[in-house]
């Protein structure tokens, strides 16, 4: 993160003018060419075209003849309101924002143990890793093995006493999503936040000890501050991820999904690819990406603030 | 790092709070993972009827898996694909990082905005159009793409490529240009420059990015379940139709679905071990998983 929010045009003001000095007029922009026409191709075309598609009526007669597929305008983005956008769009905002608030205090915790050296320590951060580095797809298969209605835990639920009923169909799907959604994603907060407080000097830690303040103010008052830009920047970013996230849903719960967890891509996914209205969930993706582009937006200027923050902070 | 009595410092939370956080993670992530492997060497009956410890151990689904289910294509396949993506995202974003990070020029910042921005579009809205134009190219072109290796290693490029080149400028930026300077007085032009210095100087990073661009390809579903065809599975798209196939009907395969898993997963646990100080630093700067 320390490196994101650090733009090349402050670190290396002073450098700049020398720079401009000896190489504005040799400057090998033709390197660019590779990458650049490679990326235009696969980036910048296929992002075109999706808006075109979204423009267009497209169904798996005319998929083949796209360019021929009539205009309709805006008719692709009026019939999905009528098709369950707007009820998608609620489930990915409440089940991503739900997610991000129970993974914070998650991932602070345990910053806050890993913080000290301990005997075993490494071998804790290593598990504290372990459901980030498993695959999506791996969570999504184990967990919907074990939610099965005879699964482990629906066993382990009635030898307490719990009747434990259906986790991956009806309303219960929704938990089921967000609870596996937080068990994945919890250490992406607890990698930002350890990078955050080893960034904290050892003379703020030294000087509160002087102080003798008991663990919970010095925590709050001393400590937390300095968490607070990095995991605001992290949530922004998880809340991201939640909103995109296909795999986990679509394993889970296969396609088309339960009606409680139809969530944005899959909506996306089960019009394209299922119902094949390639024109009518082009539309839908593209609004989708207007509820991407909010907190991406605060995400791109929250990065440039941050810099400003880094010289003067406390 | 510092001196004992500054460890004593930096200490936050009391012993006691410490130890029951500590158990509490360590048990939630545990409980899972270590589900995966005890069904792994449980009975397929066994895991179906919802036990946590097998009444009977054996190694039986890590045999009988491959005959189970094509994992054995998928993973082939797989390897094939994300080792190309790889090698191709790495390299073209590592040239393309360093004139980004080195030189001026008008556009500059819209390209790095990008680059950080392209990591949050929805790979459904992506997913799309690359699959319209690659249904298209039988016809107006006269090519199979959908099905074959090559359109899905094109298709991961369309997210690795971005992120490799991020990964690379967030490290070519701390990289001293003192040595390139020295060269290029020396008369060194910017390709020997590049190959010279830039290459084995940001070899680490390089791989990096590399096992990134690996990991997307590897970790994706979405992108080959519509873009593969039975022969061109990856393991992941294999594992999940393994895996949907196993509800209604006749005996669920549990335990041999999670031996599956468990293989799937491997190469990735091997390469965190192997580079876990580089990726997790990574991590850190790309923001995206």
């Amino acid at each position: 993160m320390t490196t994101l929010v650090r733009p090349p045009e402050k670190a290396a003001s002073k450098k700049e003018q020398r720079r401009r000095g000896v190489t504005e007029r040799q400057r090998p922009l033709w390197l660019l060419t590779p990458g650049g026409v490679l990326m235009i191709l696969v980036v910048l075309i296929p992002l075109a075209v999706a808006l075109w598609i979204s423009l267009i009526d497209l169904d798996q007669y005319s998929l083949r003849r796209w360019v021929e597929a009539p205009f309709i305008g805006l008719d692709n983005f009026v019939e999905s309101f009528s098709s369950g956008l707007l009820n998608s769009i609620w489930i990915s905002v409440s089940f991503a924002v739900l997610s991000t608030i129970a993974t914070i205090p998650i991932g602070i915790a345990a910053a806050l143990v890993t913080q000290n050296k301990y005997k075993g320590r490494a071998l804790v951060r290593a598990v504290f890793l372990i459901p980030y580095v498993l695959p999506s797809f791996v969570v999504a298969t184990v967990w919907r093995t074990m939610l099965q209605p005879d699964g482990v835990v629906n066993a382990w639920l009635s030898k307490v006493g719990i009747e434990g009923g259906l986790w991956l169909t009806g309303p219960r799907s929704y938990w089921a999503l967000i609870l596996v959604e937080i068990w994945a994603a919890w250490p992406f907060i607890y990698l930002m936040a350890l990078a955050a407080l080893q960034s904290v000097d050892n003379e703020v830690h030294e000087a509160s000890a002087v102080d003798g303040a008991p663990w919970w103010p010095k925590l709050r008052r001393v400590i937390l501050p300095y968490l607070r830009g990095p995991v605001l920047l992290a949530c922004l970013l998880a809340t991201l991820n939640h909103i995109n996230n296909f795999t986990l849903p679509f394993v889970l719960f296969g396609a088309p999904a339960p009606e409680d967890v139809n969530v944005m891509p899959m909506l996306v996914y089960v019009t394209s690819f299922q119902s094949l209205r390639f024109g009518l969930s082009a539309a839908m993706a593209v609004l989708s990406l207007v509820l991407i582009a909010i907190p991406l937006f605060v995400y791109l200027r929250a990065v440039r603030l941050d810099v400003h923050d880094e010289g003067g902070r406390r | 790092m510092s001196a004992p009595a500054s460890a004593e410092a930096t200490r936050l939370l009391p012993r006691w709070l410490l130890v029951t956080v500590t158990t509490v993670l360590v048990v939630m992530v545990l409980i899972p993972v270590l589900y995966i492997v005890l069904a792994s060497l449980n009975s397929d009956v066994g895991v179906a009827s919802g036990e946590y410890w097998p009444s009977s151990f054996s190694l039986d689904s890590y045999t009988r898996i491959w005959t189970t289910a094509d994992l054995s294509t998928g993973i082939v396949n797989s390897l094939i694909v994300c080792a190309f993506t790889a090698v191709a995202s790495a390299l073209l974003g590592t040239t393309t990082a360093y004139v980004l990070v080195r030189y001026s020029f008008l556009g500059r910042l819209t390209i790095l905005r990008g680059l950080v921005g392209l990591q949050s579009i929805p790979g459904t809205l992506m997913l799309l159009p690359v699959f319209v134009l690659f249904s298209s190219a039988g016809n107006y072109l006269g090519l199979t793409v959908i099905g074959t290796r090559w359109g899905l290693f094109v298709a991961y490029l369309t997210f690795a490529l971005p992120f490799s080149t991020w990964v690379m400028v967030t490290y070519l930026r701390g990289l001293p240009r003192e040595l390139e300077e020295a060269a290029r007085t020396e008369g060194a032009n910017t390709v020997i420059i590049l190959w010279k210095i830039i290459f084995p100087l940001s070899l680490p990073a390089i791989v990096v990015s590399g096992i990134f661009a690996f990991l997307l390809g590897w970790n994706d579903v979405l992108f080959a379940s519509v873009l593969t065809r039975p022969e061109t599975h990856t393991a992941a798209v294999a594992l999940q139709i393994f895996g949907s196939q196993q509800e209604g009907g006749a005996l669920p395969v549990y335990s041999q679905m999670m031996a599956a898993a468990l293989i799937c997963a491997a190469p990735v646990v091997l390469l965190y071990l192997a580079f876990q100080r580089y990726l997790v630093g990574g991590l850190t700067a790309g923001g995206v998983k």
